[in-house]
């Protein structure tokens, strides 16, 4: 019996998480092979093994075959299933690492996700939790999911020691909505939060005011919450971070955060995370660098129309997307200047002809 | 006298009779409200209640659709009926109406001009199920013919209901052969009785027409053109399924397979075959995997747009009215006999009437032999012409090219040029794209051929009907200068085109369109960034040119960079920092964000798949100066002036903009390129000028305002379904606009082929018994398929049994289903809902009841339509339809129950526990089910406890009260079973008898054909049951017992009495009066009695007389009867007979409903 089309072959470990959605999406087999085959610790890593745990428990029928060295995997994808799951996360990487693929195939589920996972809420390479929640999600909605979108912080968990929980609940959808989104408005508010677990309260205030002292100058509207987890709820290592996020008048969000490092005051922390921000500003367009993979996946999925969007410069993880999105889904964006008149922007704008992907998965029943 | 005309009426100018006359018409004029006007405001209320109810009904559920409106592709008419019905004649009228030209033997889709924005394609469709499913999912609109003489036949309801499953398409009714009535009043009255058939089929006030003869071989032109004003007419409303996918109705068939190979492969090998028509639906994009119903899945190896053979009346006619003449006579029909020429799958065959000779002018020439005409007419060798055309190319190119083949490498090599006649390459294999040294043999395949047509896309007089292997195109002359400039480049470029991928997107900015000269320009950009000396060579001069550098950045081509190129994404990326880094040099700038990132791609990097880019010190350090802090303040809407408070943040740009562009561009484009700087020059010279129209732009923007709100209150408040309408709207327009600069071939990349289009699509691994059993009578579809649906797993549907199928439908039984475009044999298991808990198997679908099915295939998104068959084949009698759905669940796992009891039996009874035996065989089985509720027969219930060590298989179980020897013990329980994985694609199209597809057959089909008996398992055999009665014990209650209890609860143990009473034992004696009373009662009684015998024996004569006279009428009725049977059945006799003698002409069967 023909199952689905003919498989897919990447090589290296890179770029990993995007071509597995991509294949979980598109129904595609996918072979990557060569990963880290001249590395100390060759083949698959802690972290990807339980990612693709994961995704194994999100889905129906998924296959995966690991070869024996681990340096080469075989995804068979199945449907995505969603429903209750639960999932240890190891401390390697942050939640954000596993949230990230999640959160881009969660709206096409049969059934609503409930997704909880435990482990570092924080760290220095993925998205943190209060990013996700402040910064995904609302990019998310965009494309009409939101009814029931939340993400719940439980536990905080800092990096050596974890024990963070949070739990991500998805609503599906049957079709995204077309984006239209070319005008980048202006910044109207700054939002940020500055949460400080196992430490002194005091800290999550310094960051607060480190972070006024360059921002205020800017706009009157700047909430920062100081927000501290105690006791049971804080996890089981010290630390803090400060996240920030910008918000346009037209809806654009620009984020960015820093973590706490040890020998670091948090004024300092404060500061990195806020010129962050501003570099972030300046770079423009509608989406947030760190979202413009997210974006893009939803532009290409969204209904057979015609779909815009305005970024700042490309991450290689933009363009390699982009690439792998035409392997997978044969669609090719249109990428030109979005300001002609205007030599010194640098900004683009993309459009794309959605593939009117519709959730097969969705029951009627 | 006749023939004298009478003389004509005159009104009178003057006088009462005017005035009268002039005033009776003012009154008619317009609607009289108060004719109309309700009589009471109850009545008001509900003539407006009712129109408002009304209103409502007409409104539907907005809906995109995915047609083109400049340029849809033709409508489907499909003509539908019994053999024998008139099919051929109607469709042969109405070609003839639409292009007055007389088809001899229709095949296949015919395609017709039928007015200014309108194409038809007419298919006829013939008596196969097969046929009719492809039929009904691709057609617009359905002439159902009928018999009028006959009535409805079985295939007329089966292929409504098939209809009906796959989204209703517009049907009219065509009654024919009402000639053969000759009664007027029977006429009237089936003509009557067919209409009310057939307004309860479709629905009330469904268009019925009725054709009566045929005069010429044809129907009267009158009704034919009453019908085709109809067809005009008909708005179509987009299905969902097919507003979801693309298809395609091919029109015709080439097999390219090399013919070596079918040589040698005595025709057994997997063919190549290309497929034309136009495409319907939604875009047809690349990778897309179709399905040919009857074939199964195939992919598609390339598409190519061709020019439309039939196309829509141009520009210059649009002028018209009217269609003109000329386009009149259009009509496409490859596999039919149009102008003399047929195409066949390989071959093109034209038909010569009478004796052809050269000189004979004064018979009219068709397009077949026109084409012979032409090639005797070609004065040079196909070999010369070749040659000719190198030398000519030869002179402006250092390489001998030839013209045909060099777009094809040559335009992949020029990534960036607009105009170029890109084809998508159909042949991987000539790696030295852009070396045209493999051109010089001449390669006259169909490729070629076909790219050739392309290319005289543009001609209106072409009509790409005629055959592909013309040579009557010219290339455009915007092409050949075009040509030329490849070639010149191709060389230079030939590493380049090797490691590019063949697909690709091309765009041209708009400000390329503007700047001709440019072009050179980035050709040597690309080269620049591909060879690295040259580049660095190059570094000097533009890091001398600091701003024009940047400008270059700006006109990086990424669509080229992400998709053409081979780079990495950090090479993409970095490329564009150095040269910002050279920039850097002059300029203060503001790219330093990006400069280091090169240096920074260190192991780390390389290693974690991280979303947060790495912040570095460096980096941040720059904002500790202010002044970059300040010069942030723009991005926030305090700090862009206070008029752009609002978001509107144009103005404040363009400021900025301009100043930059002052102090570049006066000094350093001028040598650059003349368009760049005319473009800038005016806007700096300008300055005021371009304020103005700032100015005057706001000012349009406020009056907009103003008047959305103050002028038209109501336009503002519309309801959903207009707000949804004009968002819809709106999108379609974005969709329109968006690609609207970029050349055709880079459209097609981007969003695929539009619908309306006609395409060639080649498709790879045909099975050769398509090509070598193909019959252009029975339709080819071609359907798209969405990504999901190319997968497998179970499917969920809900599903009804019709309830004019007589039998009912059996788990496990194979079923021929057709959804979506395939159509399968699958087996299904039945269930349903058990109270929400499970899924129920059931071993047959209920009577009157949806129930689900569940079984394995290729998955369909929830909500699509199926209907299902037992058997599609024509021998079947009957209603073929067995049952109808939808999809509901699609799933890769399934969980459907079925229920079943254990039993056993107490062998041993304590108080309330007791030993079961005979329930399992081992312990192990019984730990298994330990805690497991039981029941006996009575209802007691009870708990399985632990196995016994003795009997294996024994437990203890306790139960609620103390159970008996002779209990039965249940245990219920849920076996989970699985739908069978099997999937059987209907082939229909590769048999030589395309109508006897023949599937897995059922069971007890199998046994009758190969004549087996039915294995009999002992134990299922009847018996007769022997029941021997049951004796009870008294109950016995302990005397003591007895004792203490209440009376009521005391056993009734006292035996009926035996001896009469005292009462009973004496006798009565009677008074006097009291006999006296008695006898009178008695005597009254006796004459009341005979009274009655009497009068009962009265009626009786009466009713016997009157029996006697109403059999005779009866007898004299039934006499009436016979002679009337008589009469009838002599007619009906008559009748059949010149049935048969028909029948045994068109040698049709029927199946009378």
């Amino acid at each position: 019996m023909a199952q689905s089309g003919p498989t897919l072959h990447y090589s290296g470990h890179q770029y990993l998480r995007h071509r597995l959605v991509l294949s979980i999406l598109s129904g595609k087999p996918v072979k990557i092979d060569k990963i880290r085959p001249e590395d100390k610790n060759p083949g698959l890593t802690d972290y990807e093994v339980s990612l693709l745990r994961l995704l194994e428990r999100v889905t129906n029928g998924t296959i995966i075959e690991i070869s024996l060295t681990g340096t080469a995997i075989l995804l068979k994808p199945g449907i995505i299933a969603g429903g209750p799951v639960t999932h240890e996360c190891p401390l390697s990487r942050s939640i954000g690492y596993f949230l990230e693929p999640i959160i881009m195939i969660a709206p096409f589920a049969k059934k609503p996700l409930q997704l909880t996972l435990r482990g570092v809420t924080t760290d220095d390479y993925d998205l943190s939790a209060d990013l996700i929640r402040t910064v995904t999600l609302p990019h998310l909605e965009l494309f009409g999911v939101s009814d029931g979108l939340e993400l719940r912080i439980k536990k905080r968990g800092s990096p050596p020691g974890g024990g963070g929980e949070v739990q991500f609940l998805c609503p599906v959808v049957k079709q995204v909505k077309t984006l239209n989104f070319v005008d980048a408005g202006k910044i109207k508010r700054i939002r940020g939060i500055a949460h400080a677990v196992r430490v002194s309260p005091q800290f999550s205030n310094r960051m607060i005011e480190a972070c006024r002292s360059i921002v205020n100058r800017y706009i009157p509207d700047i909430y920062l919450y100081s927000d501290v987890y105690k006791g049971e709820e804080s996890g089981k290592s010290p630390g803090y971070a400060l996240t920030l996020l910008a918000e346009s008048t037209t809806g654009a969000i620009h984020c960015s955060e820093a973590v706490s490092q040890p020998g670091i005051a948090p004024e300092d922390v404060a500061l990195t995370a806020t010129r962050a921000l501003l570099a972030e500003i300046r770079k423009g367009g509608c989406v947030d660098q760190k979202h413009q993979s997210m974006v893009l996946l939803m532009m290409v999925l969204g209904s057979e129309d015609v779909g815009r969007c305005r970024m700042g410069e490309f991450t290689p993880r933009t363009i390699q997307f982009l690439r792998d999105v035409r392997d997978f889904f044969g669609t090719s964006f249109k990428i030109v200047p979005a300001d002609p008149s205007d030599p010194s922007s640098r900004e683009l704008q993309l459009s794309c002809y959605g593939t009117g992907y519709i959730n097969t998965n969705r029951s009627l029943a | 006298m006749d023939d004298r005309p009478h003389k004509a009426h005159r009104p009178a100018q003057s006088g009462a009779k005017a005035d009268k006359k002039g005033k009776g018409k003012e009154k008619q004029k317009g609607f009289n409200e108060k004719a109309f006007a309700p009589r009471s405001g109850r009545r008001a209320d509900q003539q407006g209640r009712r129109n408002a109810e009304r209103d409502q009904t007409r409104l539907h559920v907005p809906l995109v659709n995915r047609t083109p409106d400049d340029l849809p592709p033709p409508v489907i008419v499909a003509v539908v009926g019994p053999p024998g019905v008139g099919k051929t004649t109607l469709l042969k009228s109405l070609v003839r109406r639409y292009t007055k030209q007389t088809l001899n033997d229709v095949k296949g889709p015919v395609t017709v001009v039928s007015g200014k924005n309108k194409r038809l394609t007419f298919i006829e469709c013939n008596n196969d199920l097969n046929s009719m499913l492809d039929i009904g999912k691709v057609a617009d609109l359905v002439l159902l013919m009928i018999d009028g003489s006959f009535g409805f036949e079985m295939e007329t309801f089966e292929f409504l209901n098939i209809l009906q499953s796959h989204g209703f398409p517009k049907v009219i009714g065509v009654l024919t052969h009402l000639d053969l009535i000759k009664k007027a009043a029977t006429l009237k009255t089936t003509k009557k009785a067919l209409k009310k058939r057939f307004w309860t089929e479709i629905y009330q006030g469904a268009k019925l027409f009725y054709l009566s003869g045929v005069l010429n071989g044809r129907y009267p032109d009158t009704e034919i053109l009453n019908l085709s004003r109809f067809i005009s007419v008909m708005k179509f409303r987009p299905l969902i399924f097919r507003n979801s996918h693309p298809y395609l109705l091919a029109d015709r068939l080439e097999d390219l397979t090399p013919r070596e190979l079918v040589r040698t492969s005595k025709g057994k090998c997997d063919r190549i075959v290309t497929l034309y028509g136009y495409l319907h639906g939604t875009n047809l994009r690349y990778g897309t995997k179709v399905h040919v119903p009857g074939v199964g899945d195939l992919s598609v190896k390339s598409i190519s747009l061709l020019g439309d053979p039939c196309p829509l009346p141009d520009a210059a006619s649009e002028k018209r009215r009217k269609l003109s003449e000329k386009k009149k006579l259009l009509v496409h029909a490859p596999m039919s006999d149009v102008g003399g020429v047929v195409y066949d799958k390989d071959a093109v065959y034209i038909n010569v009437p009478g004796s052809f000779t050269r000189g004979n002018t004064d018979v009219p020439q068709g397009e077949g032999e026109q084409m012979v005409m032409d090639l005797q007419d070609a004065g040079t060798t196909l070999d010369d012409a070749v040659s000719r055309s190198q030398i000519r190319l030869f002179g402006s190119s250092s390489k001998p090219i030839v013209v045909d083949k060099s777009p094809d490498g040559d335009a992949s090599d020029q990534g960036d040029d607009d105009e170029g006649e890109t084809e998508e390459d159909e042949d991987d294999s000539d790696s030295a794209a852009g070396s045209s040294a493999d051109d010089e043999e001449p390669e006259w395949s169909d490729e070629d051929g076909e790219e050739e047509m392309d290319d005289a896309e543009g001609q209106p007089t072409n009509t790409g009907r005629s055959a592909p292997r013309t040579v009557l195109r010219s290339l455009r002359t915007s092409f050949s200068t075009q040509a030329r400039e490849d070639v010149a480049y191709a060389e230079s470029d030939s590493d380049l085109g090797e490691d590019e991928d063949d697909r690709r997107v091309h765009f041209d900015d708009g400000e390329e369109a503007d700047i001709p000269s440019g072009d050179d320009e980035d050709v040597m950009d690309e080269e620049d960034e591909e060879a690295v000396p040259h580049w660095k060579s190059n570094l000097a001069s533009k890091a001398k040119e600091g701003f024009l550098q940047s400008r270059q950045n700006r006109k990086r081509d990424w669509t080229k960079l992400i998709y053409s190129s081979q780079l990495t994404p950090q090479q993409i990326l970095h490329d564009d920092s150095q040269s910002t880094n050279d920039d850097k040099a002059n300029e203060e700038d503001e790219e330093f964000f990006t400069v280091k990132s090169r240096n920074f791609l260190t192991e780390d990097d390389e290693v974690l798949d991280m979303t947060k880019e790495v912040t570095r010190e460096e980096d941040l350090k720059e904002w500790e100066d202010e002044d970059l802090l300040d010069s942030l303040r723009k991005c926030f809407i305090t700090g862009g002036g206070g008029e752009d408070a609002d978001g509107h943040d144009e103005g404040y740009e363009d400021v900025e903009g301009d100043d930059f562009e002052d102090l570049e561009a006066n000094e350093e484009h001028l040598d650059e390129n003349g368009a760049g700087t005319s473009k800038l020059k005016p806007k700096s010279t300008g300055h005021e000028s371009a304020r103005a129209a700032a100015l005057a732009a706001k000012k349009e923007a406020l009056k907009r305002k103003f008047d959305e709100q103050y002028d038209d209150p109501e336009e503002s408040k519309t309801d959903f379904y207009e707000e949804k309408k004009v968002e819809i709207n709106k999108q379609l327009q974005l969709n329109r606009a968006e690609f609207e600069d970029v050349d055709a071939e880079s459209r097609a990349l981007v969003e695929g082929y539009r619908p309306g289009s006609y395409v060639r699509i080649e498709l790879d691994d045909v099975p050769c018994e398509m090509i070598e059993h193909f019959d252009p009578s029975y339709p080819i579809v071609v359907g798209g398929l969405l990504p999901a649906e190319e997968r497998f797993g179970y499917i969920q549907v809900r599903l009804k049994r019709h309830r004019w199928f007589t039998r009912v439908l059996k788990s496990n039984d194979p079923l021929i289903l057709s959804l979506g475009w395939r159509r399968f044999q699958t087996v299904p298991i039945y269930s349903l809902d058990d109270h929400s808990i499970r899924m129920r198997m059931l071993k047959y679908t209920p009577e009157h009841m949806h129930c689900y099915a569940t079984f394995y295939g290729p998955v369909a998104t929830p909500n699509t339509g199926f209907c299902a068959f037992n058997s599609i084949s024509d021998e079947t009698p009957g209603f073929r339809v067995s049952a109808t759905g939808v999809v509901l669940d699609v799933d890769r796992s399934v969980k459907i129950v079925k229920k079943l009891k254990l039993t056993g039996v107490p062998y041993k009874i304590f108080k309330n526990t007791a030993f079961i035996r005979d329930m399992f065989n081992t312990a192990l089985e019984v730990a298994k089910f330990e805690g497991a509720n039981i029941k006996t027969v009575s209802g007691i219930r009870g708990q399985i406890k632990k196995a016994l060590s003795k009997p294996e298989g024994a437990f203890r179980a306790t139960f609620e009260d103390k159970v008996l020897m002779s209990d039965i013990i249940f245990l219920r329980a849920w076996y989970s079973i699985q739908p069978r994985k099997f999937f059987n694609p209907i082939t229909s199209l590769l048999l030589s008898d395309k109508s006897r597809w023949s599937g897995m057959r059922l069971t007890g089909q199998v046994r009758r054909d190969e004549g087996i008996k039915t294995p009999s398992n002992i134990n299922s055999t009847y018996k007769p049951v022997d029941r021997t009665p049951r004796r009870f014990n008294p109950l016995k209650v302990p005397n003591k017992l007895q004792a203490a209890l209440p009376y009521a609860s005391k056993p009734k143990l006292m035996r009926a009495q035996k001896q009469q009473t005292y009462l009973q034992k004496r006798a009565a004696i009677l008074e006097p009066e009291e006999k006296k009373a008695i006898a009178l009662l008695q005597q009254i009684r006796a004459l009341r009695k005979d009274q009655v015998t009497r009068r009962r024996e009265k009626q009786e004569e009466r009713k016997s007389v009157h029996r006697k006279k109403v059999e005779k009428e009866e007898a004299k009725k039934d006499e009436k009867d016979k002679e009337k049977r008589k009469e009838y059945m002599r007619i009906a006799g008559a009748k059949s007979k010149r049935e048969a003698e028909l029948e045994e002409g068109g040698r049709r069967k029927r199946r009378k409903t």
